[in-house]
């Protein structure tokens, strides 16, 4: 069996109760064996579900070992990432399971606070997380420390799920990444070292706390064990599921209702990730480890198939010109540079190039990364340099014959 | 950073790219570590700063006008060992709601301050 976060009742019946999720999933622990929590992660190899993937364990680690003071958790349900749904779909279905990672977190890096942190697009992901706070105060279970948990809700944006920018706009309502260092885990939330753990991650905490690190690592088919939420989309019947780290993307294709598309190429990750070609895509296991070492990465687990009707030269540029509109117009080399990456695309994906456009696509694809506070270029000119790679000769036609392959036409503006 | 083999000095140039306004004076006091992209904007050489240029790095970080730039002690990054790849098995995955739109529709908007609105020297 997959379903761990999700299993139970469906998702789409909406937010399991307290009484339900208690008599589900029992009470967490004692403390004797929650003081060990941070250990069973490592153990587990429980990796970060918000995009980077760095290990849990370490992650709280590194707050829980400052010299002294407090600190502050802060749950990630930005998600700002356009394909991703999977993490509102969890905080709408199993608000407390995320709320239980939340103040185990909490303890076990001794936060005397704790946000959580939901898009304000994601309305029943926050409906329902708030309905369950009040349900905590009303029912409170004498197992966890209680502490104050509020609830921030970003505007619509790219970059404030980013953590830096997530603690900024917890203090100053400014939700645009900050420089680092100091990173959140040294100085975040009103200055206090502060954790910023993706929901979903402290979701698959709250289950380790309960069933342990042999049970998580039960699941997992690859390289990197226990499951993962992902979100699909490209076939007839795409949603999101959680399926077992090393599951194929053939399997998850199939899953979606993508027939005609096998050989055409994937996007992995989201807009942060990378294209793969459809020939290498079909027998890649879905798995953080081994996805890095194809030169593309597990991201926030979205799988998008492109199909064979899709032009992928427009469908980066549609991308890139999303993802120089999300520049926090702060960093030069992120505001010029993604501007022109992006109306570059734009010239080339409409049959409307200069004559060095794609040359200049090819150099910005690699020299624009790593030059912002951010990371949002880096994922953006990633995704850029896989198109030009994975649709070399749809870019090569646009570029010298004005003609796009899939219209079987003159490339030009789409209708 | 440079041809010649040279001494490390353990340090390492680091750029504050919020608050860098591309003035340039570091790409002109350190020419052999820092480029300038075609917007003005500096490209540090890969690497640590080579011991015989320390000098000339440490007047780059003082003349920057808006004092973007540091020149930090490096630290050796950690990495996580990457276990090899195991055979796959079957799956049994369960569905549940939720759909983006896909493949992405033409933004509408404009960007929030397009490159010539921003200040410029």
């Amino acid at each position: 069996m997959t379903a761990r976060l999700l299993d139970g009742p469906a998702p789409s019946a909406g937010a399991e109760s307290l009484g339900d999720h208690r008599a589900r999933l029992g009470d967490l622990p004692g403390r004797t064996e929650r003081s060990h929590l941070i250990p069973l992660l490592d153990s587990a190899g429980l990796l970060g579900r918000g995009g980077a993937g760095f290990p849990v364990g370490r992650k709280w680690g590194s707050v829980a070992g400052r010299a002294k003071g407090d600190a502050v958790v802060l749950a990630n349900g930005a998600e700002g990432e356009p394909l991703s749904h999977k993490d509102r779909v969890l905080m709408a279905s199993r608000p407390h399971l995320v709320i239980d990672g939340l103040e185990l977190a909490a303890e076990a890096v001794g936060a005397r606070r704790a946000v959580l942190y939901v898009g304000s697009e994601h309305a029943q992901a926050r409906a329902a997380l708030e309905r369950a706070l009040a349900e905590r105060d009303a029912n409170r279970s004498r197992t966890l420390p209680r502490i104050p948990v509020s609830v921030a809700t970003p505007p619509v944006s790219y970059v404030a799920g980013e953590e830096s920018a997530a603690v900024h706009f917890v203090n100053a309502g400014d939700p645009r990444p900050t420089t680092v260092p100091p990173r959140p885990f040294e100085k975040g939330v009103g200055g206090k070292p502060t954790l910023v753990q993706n929901v979903e991650s402290l979701a698959h905490a709250a289950l380790i706390a309960r069933f342990g690190d042999a049970w998580y690592r039960e699941a997992g088919q690859a390289a990197t064990k226990g499951t993962a939420l992902v979100t699909v989309t490209g076939g007839t019947r795409p949603g999101v599921l959680e399926i077992e780290l090393g599951t194929t993307i053939g399997e998850v294709a199939q899953w979606a209702g993508v027939v005609a598309g096998e050989g055409s190429p994937v996007l992995l990750g989201g807009y942060f990730g990378g294209l793969v070609a459809g020939a290498d895509a079909w027998g890649l296991p879905l798995d953080p480890a081994v996805l890095r070492g194809h030169g593309t990465a597990f991201g926030a687990g979205v799988v998008a198939f492109m199909g064979d009707e899709t032009c992928g030269v427009t469908t980066t540029a549609r991308i890139m010109d999303y993802m120089a509109g999300s520049s926090a117009a702060q960093c030069g080399p992120c505001v010029f540079g993604l501007r022109s990456v992006a109306d570059a695309s734009a010239r080339v994906a409409t049959g409307q190039p200069r004559q060095d456009d794609l040359a200049r696509l090819r150099g910005w694809s690699q020299s624009i990364a790593g030059r912002g506070a951010c990371r949002l270029p880096d994922g953006a000119t990633g995704l850029l340099a896989s198109s030009l790679r994975v649709y070399e000769a749809d870019w090569a036609s646009h570029q010298h014959h004005r003609r796009c392959s899939v219209r079987r036409g003159a490339a030009r503006a789409a209708s | 950073m440079s041809g010649r083999r040279a001494l490390d000095s353990g340090l390492r140039l680091e750029i504050d790219r919020i608050a860098c306004d591309a003035y340039g004076t570091c790409a002109e006091l350190l020419p052999e570590g820092i480029d300038l992209d075609e917007w003005g904007y500096p490209i540090v050489a890969p690497g640590n700063v080579p011991l015989h240029l320390v000098d000339h790095a440490k007047r780059a970080v003082d003349a920057c006008p808006v004092l973007a730039m540091r020149l930090v002690r490096a630290e050796a990054s950690a990495s996580v060992p990457i276990p090899p790849p195991a055979p796959v098995l079957a799956v049994r995955p369960d569905r549940t709601e939720g759909t983006p739109p896909w493949p992405p529709r033409p933004q509408s908007r404009a960007p929030k301050r397009s490159p010539e609105d921003r200040r410029r020297r």
